[in-house]
């Protein structure tokens, strides 16, 4: 890892300094290029976020992030049935890659996945015969000469459009949606059921992974996440709350049911407790971008997977095992089903992932070093360079070092992203984005 | 607790409660085992039966608070088929098993959802299927999410009165009604009647004391060993689990002054804290250091009414 991490702004998704539920991020990913960053919020927003490009020519700084497009996505609906409210928050949003001018993405609520295009419009057409600048139609017998229309430039304008709604197709709320590699399908996961859509096609999809057990009371595991495999399109993986991955290929059956390799650790007898099902849970699955590997994330570490060995991991990394001993608490506050994601940087060699007390950790998987970094407001100011951060668990307390028991535990930091190609990473707090970049110099 | 950022002192007892699971077969850890063990029952319970979301709770939680629940009563089964009396000590909180004592219009009025299942639940090792219900509120058509099982037990409307109780029950015929369902087999209001005559004058001893004498009463220990000793309950098979020599170590257990309370200095505030978030359920305030001096005023009560009629 090349040295500490240089804040180059600091990104408010909102203005105003109170807590909004509304305002609440949801969800943060990159686009393929890494031009675009795209934030979901509790309240249904999508944020999309645009590198500068003038600044790459000065060489100390890759380019601000400023406001791109912002739109509503979901709205809040209503279940009549249940009499439950469907929240309109924003669960996961993935970007397809770019064809053509314009911007394509998914982002989907607990129930009904949105394609969305997002194009820009930066000229518009004059001189019309028949309408006159306003929109107004011209009187007919005004018109003695005829011109042609011109293109002429005007503010950028950034349209988002809703081109496909797929709706209805899952009983229960959807955690995951992954875009196959072959860029005309892509999986939806809910707690039970994993479905496979075509881009194009919005009122069929087929159901690939069904674990609902005949009789409910017999449910023991959900599905909490999938994906799909990077390069591989028939392949793909889940994983559950009793912290297994299960990995399926679609070539052998239509009903993935049967998984091709079941990845899961042998619990360790000597940490054994209450909370050792909960805390297996896992939170987030993400391939390597090799294809090679991939990354889970349960309550309390990162572990790293070869697709080939099945019975363990290859890396684990502790994210705060001094959480450890404060499970029951934890347990009690809810904390322990809060569900961090993890990420990989665009040459699979560091890894990162939230905590507590707005805390990320990043784990370098060569030299096995990691670090503890804070995304606060105090001590961030364009250009800071982020001092690490150290918890104590337990015994004497160095100075700098912050006690277990003066973690704040409601500030999480649940999401990051790492860009496909630099070192700049986006990593959400509770309402606020913070970006921050490598320092070149 | 955790989230305020509070400093503490640090306190190397912490980690004996917390995290590592503690071999029940241990002798003196065995205390902090069960109690550790019965802390997180009664959360989990709390968890799933006192969230009334807007919004449907999460399957991936409720799924795994449930496993938490299951767990944790195959371990009290297990401990129940090996030891009965003991299988008790995970018993619940004296609120709710004196709820049917308590004057009955405050029990009927109890907000009725969460208490039947939640009282059926508690701590009770032979209703293992009403245990069960958390898992109907899984099924997505199930729209009655604190429906009791169908294979609640006859003793769980001992805990409370029937699903839809008479409002214009007078108080004393409806506890007397509970006393009666504690009991199927006795038949005649006059058995009813003499229930708690008897069962309010227990001493411990097998003889019944005079029932008008309230000095007695008063001199008897706060607890539910009132009950155990006496010739009528000794019948029932259910409440002989319940009732019969209730392990109360854990709520005589003082939080704040207890000497052997730094061996567990979480859990005492979570397990107080629990008696008072518990106490909605019994739909009367109760001070934890003196739930059952209630009982035996309102006992008192009762007794002077049976015996004036």
């Amino acid at each position: 890892m090349r040295g500490f991490w240089n804040k180059v702004f600091n990104l408010e998704v909102v203005c105003c300094p109170c807590l909004l539920k509304a305002d609440i991020i949801s969800t943060v990913e990159f686009n393929h290029s890494g031009e675009l960053l795209a934030t979901g919020d509790k309240g249904g927003r999508v944020v999309i976020f645009q590198q500068e490009q003038e600044n790459k020519i000065q060489s100390h700084s890759r380019g601000e992030y400023n406001v791109y497009s912002t739109f509503q996505s979901h709205e809040p609906e209503f279940d009549y049935l249940k009499s439950l409210e469907i929240e309109e928050k924003i669960n996961k949003i993935r970007w397809l890659p770019q064809k053509n001018a314009a911007q394509f993405l998914l982002s989907t609520n607990d129930k009904t996945i949105k394609l969305w295009k997002i194009s820009e419009r930066d000229k518009r057409p004059e001189g019309y015969n028949l309408k006159e600048e306003d929109g107004r139609y011209r009187d007919p017998t005004t018109v003695t000469t005829l011109r042609v229309p011109v293109f002429r430039p005007m503010d950028l304008m950034v349209e988002a459009s809703p081109r496909r709604i797929f709706a209805n197709a899952h009983t229960y709320h959807i955690n995951s949606i992954s875009i196959n590699s072959d860029y005309e399908t892509y999986l939806s996961a809910d707690d039970l059921r994993i479905n496979l859509w075509h881009l194009e096609i919005t009122d069929r999809s087929f159901n690939i992974v069904d674990i609902k057990p005949a009789n409910m009371e017999e449910l023991t595991e959900v599905i909490t996440a999938a994906e799909f495999h990077p390069n591989s399109c028939n392949t793909f993986v889940y994983s559950s709350s009793k912290g297994t991955i299960r990995l399926c290929d679609m070539r052998a059956s239509a009903l993935c049911d049967r998984h091709s390799k079941l990845f899961e650790e042998p619990e360790d007898p000597s940490n054994r407790s209450f909370f050792s099902e909960i805390i297996s849970s896992i939170s987030d699955v993400k391939f390597s971008h090799s294809g090679r590997y991939m990354m889970t994330r349960d309550y309390l570490s990162v572990k790293i997977w070869d697709l080939n060995m099945e019975n363990r991991p290859v890396e684990t990394y502790q994210v705060h095992e001094y959480l450890r001993s404060k499970l029951c608490s934890l347990y009690e506050n809810d904390c322990i089903f809060d569900k961090f994601e993890c990420c990989w940087n665009g040459s699979d060699s560091v890894v990162m992932t939230g905590s507590y007390n707005n805390f990320f950790r990043m784990f370098d998987r060569n030299t096995k070093r990691d670090i503890t970094l804070e995304a606060s407001r105090e001590n961030n100011k364009p250009r800071t360079v982020l001092k690490p951060r150290k918890v104590c668990a337990s015994g004497k307390r160095k100075k700098d070092e912050i006690s277990v028991d003066s973690l704040d535990f409601n500030k999480k930091i649940l999401h990051t992203a790492w860009h496909p190609k630099e070192n700049i990473i986006a990593v959400a707090t509770t309402n606020n984005l913070y970006i921050f970049q490598d320092k070149v110099n | 607790m955790l989230g305020k950022g509070e400093k503490r002192k640090f306190d190397e007892h912490e980690d004996g409660l917390e995290g590592k699971i503690v071999s029940p077969s241990d002798g003196p850890s065995k205390v902090s085992y069960t109690l550790q063990r019965q802390t997180i029952f009664n959360i989990s319970l709390m968890k799933l039966y006192n969230h009334r979301p807007l919004t449907e709770p999460s399957l991936q939680k409720t799924v795994l608070i449930n496993n938490m629940l299951r767990r944790i009563q195959e371990e009290l089964k297990q401990e129940g088929s090996l030891r009965p009396v003991l299988a008790a000590a995970a018993s619940p909180p004296p609120d709710s098993l004196s709820a049917s004592y308590r004057e009955a219009p405050a029990v009927l009025s109890a907000p009725a959802p969460p208490p039947p299942a939640l009282a059926s639940d508690l701590g009770s090792t032979t209703p293992l299927e009403a245990c069960l219900t958390p898992a109907s509120l899984l099924e997505d058509d199930n729209d009655a999410p604190f429906c009791t099982s169908p294979a609640a037990p006859p003793a769980a409307p001992a805990r409370l009165p029937a699903p839809a109780p008479p409002p214009e029950k007078d108080s004393f015929s409806s506890a007397l009604d509970e006393i009666e369902e504690l009991c199927p087999t006795s038949t005649s209001p006059g058995a009813a009647a003499a229930a708690p005559d008897t069962s309010r004058g227990g001493s411990g001893a097998p003889s019944v004391p005079r029932p008008d004498d309230p000095k007695l009463m008063d001199s008897l220990p706060g607890n539910f060993e009132i009950t155990t000793s006496t010739g009528f309950l000794t019948d029932l098979t259910l409440d002989d689990i319940l009732f019969a020599d209730i392990d109360t170590s854990m709520y005589d257990f003082d939080p704040c002054t207890s000497a052997a309370g730094t061996a567990s200095k979480m859990a005492p505030v979570s397990a107080d804290d629990l008696l008072k978030t518990l106490a909605p359920y019994s739909s009367q305030p109760v001070a934890p250091s003196q739930p059952f001096k209630m009982d035996l005023t309102e006992l008192d009560h009762i007794m002077e009414v049976l015996v004036g009629s």
